[in-house]
């Protein structure tokens, strides 16, 4: 095996949704989080948030719904299953190159 | 708000690794406070009305005051104990905005046993120093406030630095006054603790989630 052998998912090796993915990952599954925690926790604007949420959401590796809570709107973001695999392998892979070593 | 749309994403795997890393301690910070400036704010208001209150009793009720020299001990209790109160719903209502149940809640637990121990550490440790007694009594807010003063510097060393600056803010505005002034220092320190928590809950609010 070499080190170029070892592939990154496109769809999570993105700054922004690299970000995303590990805040929804880092909760207990099936924690989710707010919209508006997400977007303030990282500094994003409405737009490129729900543009990064969107291909994530194509992806099936999250699940985005929206709720009342005492009459106000709300929109929860949950990773799934398939969500929290792609990002262990992705964390997995990411591991192996960091780590490579060509003269073991 | 910074602008990622066009990012590229010809991340290094470096990159990756530290935007893991980093997006994790964040977010757990960003746990913590929540509801912080708004609880701050709260704990400003608490002080400068038990600053002012002292100050008007003791100034303007003298009868008062002289016949109930005790009267600091149930003033500041009960506005404590309001405060204390109304920091739970307000914590509880502001991690119920960011995630589901447990998340918010073990975030929530964890500050609110923080605080539990600085609270206690607060009462106890004049007691053991022999403060709470007619004599010594009148010492016993300073040392109260520093406790505080430190419980905020402490949380703004693991979580956010302007809660430090806070810390620092909130023990200037009572030891200054204290020093320098006499019989006017409460209010001049009920002012100055609310100018202090104004600013702070202003840039904990610009700085993000809190």
């Amino acid at each position: 095996m070499t080190q170029d052998s070892i592939t990154l998912d496109e769809t999570i090796h993105q700054p922004t949704r690299l970000r995303i993915m590990t805040m929804l990952v880092s909760q207990p599954d099936p924690d989710r989080m707010t919209y508006g925690f997400v977007q303030k926790s990282l500094g994003l604007t409405g737009g490129n948030l729900t543009t990064h949420l969107r291909k994530l959401e194509d992806a099936e590796y999250l699940q985005i719904t929206k709720e009342f809570h005492n009459q106000k709107p709300r929109t929860w973001l949950k990773a799934t299953p398939t969500g929290r695999q792609a990002f262990a392998n992705y964390y997995t892979n990411l591991q192996k190159i960091l780590n490579w070593n060509p003269n073991p | 708000m910074q602008s990622t749309e066009n990012q590229p994403s010809n991340m290094s795997p470096e990159d990756g690794w530290r935007a893991i890393h980093s997006t994790m301690d964040q977010s757990r910070s960003s746990m913590y406070l929540a509801g912080t400036s708004s609880i701050l704010l709260l704990w400003g208001a608490v002080m400068a009305v038990g600053y002012l209150l002292h100050f008007g009793i003791s100034s303007l009720a003298t009868d008062f005051a002289d016949q109930y020299p005790w009267f600091p001990g149930p003033l500041w209790g009960t506005l404590g104990t309001v405060g204390f109160i109304a920091s739970g719903i307000i914590g509880r209502r502001a991690g119920q905005d960011l995630a589901d149940n447990h998340t918010a809640r073990s975030a929530g637990l964890r500050v609110f046993f923080f605080w539990l121990a600085v609270t206690f550490a607060a009462i106890f440790v004049p007691a053991a120093a022999g403060m709470w007694t007619p004599d010594s009594g009148s010492l016993v807010p300073g040392v109260v406030i520093g406790i505080i003063a430190l419980g905020y510097i402490l949380f703004g060393i693991m979580h956010r630095p302007a809660l430090a600056v806070v810390g620092i803010g909130i023990a200037a505005a009572y030891y200054i006054p204290n020093y320098l002034l006499d019989d006017v220092a409460p209010a001049v320190t009920a002012v100055a603790m609310l100018v202090v928590v104004l600013i702070g809950a202003l840039w904990l609010r610009k700085s993000g989630v809190a």
